[in-house]
């Protein structure tokens, strides 16, 4: 993705035959696109270096024409190079003035001898700009990424590899995760980010928290929700029942009588907090019922059905009347 | 399948300079400048959607209003459009 010896066109998203004003539409549009402080990711940065290189030279008819015809090693043959005179000493790759056939062949990464420090310093002009950061220097952007966490992991925190694409390839770092992060949360990598210009510091890199959608829990900040199983005769008895907590198992006492949709809050059994209280974790009753009932079971149903005066129905007519 | 009794709202350069009030050229300039989109591209011939009436008027606006030089218009414009968006998911967001 970030090989330096890029085809310039493909960079721009440009046919071989685009007209200047073409090529100049799609840097504009593209830089504009790009730029580390409109966009974020971390690979923004090295996107918007090679548009700029490349509308460096396709903008220039010039270089435009040497790029053309000698392809991505166009700066080492020499300025006054004449394929149809000199023997080639490339191979005979290049087009001939016969032919006309302007075709190179892509060498692959590692070709290019460009000086990206030197195309940075023409963008953006090497003096005259920047506050207080000494003569010319600009710090990086900040950039943003996101970082997917499963509740366990907020819950526990640690230290975890992240690989990033970001400039000059894949970076990868070591990031500690605090215990008790929270969806959104940003967790900054001091120096991290874009490079600065003429001698700025680097920019700060974010990591913001997202939380993966779990088989169990469902995330309300630090408050944790998970359902609680049921029997019908222990949701109407009442119950000690154990709930997995990212903690561990804890058992819940379940009063008598609780109907599907009852909450007992657990204080403190959430995700942590390292300011300030820890959230709760909400055990929701759900009664089940047997799929397939024994003999005895139908039985026992039955008998319940005929001594029973309770009317799940009652209550929500009363209200309606 | 439907069949439109009418051709396709689309406005020549000619007839889009004159909507905007601007020469030709300049019009083409704004093209060129990544401001304008025409709905052909490539082709000597440029056309344009009516709503990208309502694009030149914010461009002068800016120009005029504020100062802005065209590379900052661009910017501009981007940032705007990114706004509105998420500004609508956010609506969204807040209704369900």
């Amino acid at each position: 993705m970030t090989t330096p010896a890029r085809d310039y066109y493909g960079v721009l998203g440009l046919d071989r035959g685009a007209s200047t004003e073409e090529i100049q539409r799609a840097y504009r549009k593209l830089a504009r696109k790009y730029h580390p402080d409109v966009n974020k990711d971390p690979g923004a940065e090295e996107r918007f270096k090679e548009i700029g290189e490349a509308y460096q030279v396709l903008s220039d008819p010039k270089s435009r024409q040497r790029y053309d015809r000698f392809g991505p090693s166009w700066r080492q043959v020499p300025e006054d190079f004449d394929a149809a005179t000199a023997g080639s000493p490339f191979g005979g790759g290049f087009g001939s003035r016969t032919g006309g056939s302007r075709v190179w062949v892509d060498t692959g990464p590692g070709q290019s001898d460009l000086d990206l420090e030197d195309l940075l310093g023409q963008l953006f002009g090497s003096g005259g700009r920047g506050g207080g950061f000494g003569r010319g220097a600009v710090p990086g952007a900040d950039t943003e990424a996101e970082l997917e966490l499963s509740v366990e992991e907020a819950y526990a925190g640690g230290r975890r590899r992240i690989a990033l694409a970001g400039g000059g390839g894949s970076r990868s770092y070591e990031v500690t995760i605090p215990a008790g992060v929270t969806e959104g949360q940003r967790i900054r990598l001091a120096g991290q980010g874009g490079q600065g210009i003429g001698g700025g510091p680097p920019g700060d890199l974010y990591l913001v928290v997202r939380l993966l959608p779990h088989p169990r829990y469902r995330v309300n900040g630090r408050d944790l929700t998970v359902e609680l199983p049921m029997s019908p005769w222990e949701a109407a008895l009442g119950a000690t029942v154990p709930v997995e907590t990212p903690a561990g198992t804890a058992q819940v006492n379940v009063p008598a009588g609780s109907s599907s949709g009852r909450k007992l809050r657990l204080r403190g059994r959430g995700l942590p907090n390292p300011r300030g209280a820890a959230g709760d974790l909400y055990a929701e009753v759900r009664v089940m019922v047997p799929p397939d009932l024994s003999r005895a079971e139908r039985k026992l149903f039955e008998q319940l059905a005929e001594k029973s005066t309770f009317d799940p129905r009652a209550a929500a007519t009363r209200r309606s009347a | 399948m439907k069949y439109p009794l009418a051709r396709p709202p689309r406005l020549s350069l000619d007839q889009f300079s004159a909507a905007a009030g601007l020469h030709p050229q300049q019009v083409q300039r704004l093209v060129a400048l990544g401001l304008l989109d025409p709905l052909t591209t490539g082709g000597e011939r440029l056309e344009f959607a009516p709503s990208q009436l309502a694009v030149v008027a914010r461009v002068q606006r800016l120009r005029i209003g504020l100062g802005l030089n065209y590379a900052a218009i661009g910017v501009v414009l981007d940032l705007l459009a990114r706004i509105e968006e998420l500004e609508a998911a956010l609506r969204a967001a807040r209704r369900f």
